[in-house]
């Protein structure tokens, strides 16, 4: 940065950087926030028909018809219900393991800890079936429990390895100069440890919610036909092609979770964590 | 993991001796679960398999339904189906998101992080919304045909139904993670090497392949390997967009499962595509694993 020709190079970059940034950024508005806006317009669409470009009536006719429909509300308090069970039992189960992997000293502690890859190593489907030949000889087929523990399953290395990670970056020092001053190891942990690692703990509770709420392919294979959440109900309305503007109308009830995830998850995917996570 | 190595860290171990047992109780719920619906579904399923009685209802080792699936034309078809779709989402996803990625590492100023929050925007739509839109866009009469029509030009030929939806659907719903795997790799490329080489007259193209390409092969091969692992038994975007017959491997399994009540076939064909995958899911473990232990 001390050098004299740092600026006339940074100018020269900058002006390159520009043509590929506005190349980028116009392909992918138009891949990735177009298709959405489409939607969204259906969603307040009452008649559109094909060669118009804008549709020839706007209203809210079609929320109204979509929000006293039975199916929808059973479906999603169902998810709801589901969504919060799963990420109850996730979190129990969890987050006590994921202090103790990244506090405590045990035997076989580095496999156990990598042994939950064992489940991003196989296909996700193909273990699926695996899983629901076991839940057939169980009977938990069709059954809300069912989806339960293969929500849960599928949750446990996102919900044990961030918080590792979160409870490994709180300073130790700070816990060490507490703990020497007096203070017990529960008090350490509330006014210490937690502070610091609840943030990232918590976007990683959220996501796991959300993430559940979306979970389409265990509900599908384990809970079908007797459970049926908003993604599932929204494949049976793309499949039987009901009026166009349910599926737009769901499409945009369903996205409100994940806005909300999107506000909250900067702090988790930001992080470095995140992407190494995923072996980055 | 050697977090407890350090000058403080001998009364801390003293005190993590006494509470081993406490450690091992802690992590016991998860593990229990992960061994119980991860590691013996899949041991299960290749044993029973493998190992059960023939058709004169004698036990033993017994390929036959491996055979029926290597000798079935649908059975087949499907596999290649899945096989070029992977091919195909792998080596686009590549294309797409290597020049995104390097864009994303060396660019300053505002515009970088309008284009790295769309790269990333697709993690939070659901992929039953985007089967949704992708409907209403490049289905038949989309808004694509819509503004064909209007300047006069024929509709398109619909992905939709057609192998190449689910292709569609399947990369653009990989791009976040490919982006950031890739973009995580790149730090490691110092920015001191690039502008050094460029100093002594290095073209764009040869600072990637001497520079960059060398350092972030590993971060290329996680990038494959996790898309590869997720593509390949997709289920919930190529059942939508996807033709009916030849299916992806994970709608044939969902429909051998539970359409025809054939738990034998559909787990053979769950064997299979574990055995398809085995080396980008060792892969990938090996390179997570490595990341982890060396930095945490």
């Amino acid at each position: 940065m001390t050098s004299a020709i740092t600026p006339q190079r940074r100018i020269v970059v900058r002006r390159k950087v520009d043509v590929a940034g506005i190349a980028f950024a116009l392909i992918l508005s138009i891949v990735i926030i177009f298709p959405l806006l489409v939607v969204a317009t259906w969603a307040f669409t009452e008649v559109w028909r094909y060669p118009n470009i804008i549709p020839q009536q706007f209203g809210l006719r079609f929320w109204e018809q979509t929000l006293n429909r039975a199916d929808v509300w059973n479906a999603l308090t169902l998810s709801l219900r589901l969504s919060a069970v799963v990420t109850l039992a996730s979190a129990v189960i969890c987050l006590p393991a994921a202090y103790a992997f990244a506090r405590m000293e045990f035997p076989g502690r580095n496999l156990l800890f990598f042994s939950f890859l064992a489940g991003h190593a196989f296909p996700k489907f193909g273990l699926l079936i695996a899983i629901a030949a076991i839940f057939l000889q169980l009977d938990l087929i069709g059954t809300f429990w069912g989806v339960v523990i293969i929500q849960v399953v599928s949750t446990l290395l996102f919900m044990i390895w961030i918080p590792v990670a979160a409870f490994r970056a709180v300073d130790r020092r700070m816990e060490e100069a507490a703990r020497d001053v007096g203070a017990g190891p529960f008090r350490v942990f509330w006014s210490i440890t937690l502070p610091q690692a609840g943030p990232t703990i918590a976007a990683a509770v959220l996501l796991t919610f959300v993430g559940t709420f979306y979970e389409v392919e265990g509900a599908w294979l384990i809970g079908a036909p007797g459970i049926r959440t908003m993604p599932v109900l929204m494949i049976s309305f793309i499949n039987n092609q009901l009026v166009v503007q349910y599926g737009a109308v769901l499409s945009v009830i369903l996205w409100v979770p994940s806005f909300v995830a999107l506000i909250f998850a900067r702090r988790v995917i930001n992080g470095g964590s995140f992407a190494r996570g995923f072996g980055g | 993991m050697s977090e407890t190595a350090g000058p403080a860290a001998t009364p801390l171990a003293v005190r993590a001796e006494r509470r081993r047992p406490v450690g091992l109780l802690l992590v016991a719920a998860p593990v229990l679960l992960m061994a119980w619906l991860i590691i013996w579904p899949i041991i299960s399923a290749i044993i029973r398999t493998m190992w059960r009685p023939d058709a004169t209802g004698n036990v033993g080792f017994n390929l036959s339904s491996y055979a029926f699936f290597f000798s079935d034309q649908y059975s087949l078809n499907n596999l290649f189906i899945t096989l070029w779709t992977t091919g195909v989402c792998a080596a686009l996803l590549l294309l797409i998101c290597l020049p995104i990625a390097i864009y994303l590492r060396f660019a300053t100023g505002r515009l970088p992080t309008y284009v790295q929050a769309l790269a990333i925007f697709p993690l939070f739509v659901p992929s039953i919304i985007l089967a949704y839109a992708f409907i209403r866009v490049l289905g038949p009469n989309g808004m694509v045909d819509i503004l064909l029509n209007s300047v006069g030009l024929p509709k398109i030929d619909t992905p939709y139904l057609s192998p190449w939806g689910p292709v569609i659907g399947l990369v653009w719903d990989n791009i976040p993670l490919t982006v950031l795997i890739l973009l995580a790799g790149l730090g490691s490329v110092p920015t001191a090497a690039i502008e050094a080489a460029r100093d002594v007259g290095a073209r764009r193209m040869q600072v990637f392949w001497y520079i960059i390409l060398p350092r972030i092969g590993n971060s290329i091969l996680v990038a494959l390997s996790f898309a590869v692992l997720g593509i390949f038994s997709a289920f919930t975007l190529p059942y939508i967009l996807g033709p009916a017959a030849p299916e992806m491997m994970g709608p044939f399994m969902q429909r051998t499962f539970r359409d025809l009540y054939d738990p034998l076939n559909a787990m053979t064909q769950a064997v299979i595509t574990f055995g398809f995958c085995i080396a980008f899911g060792l892969f990938y473990v090996r390179s997570v694993a490595r990341n982890q232990g060396g930095g945490a």
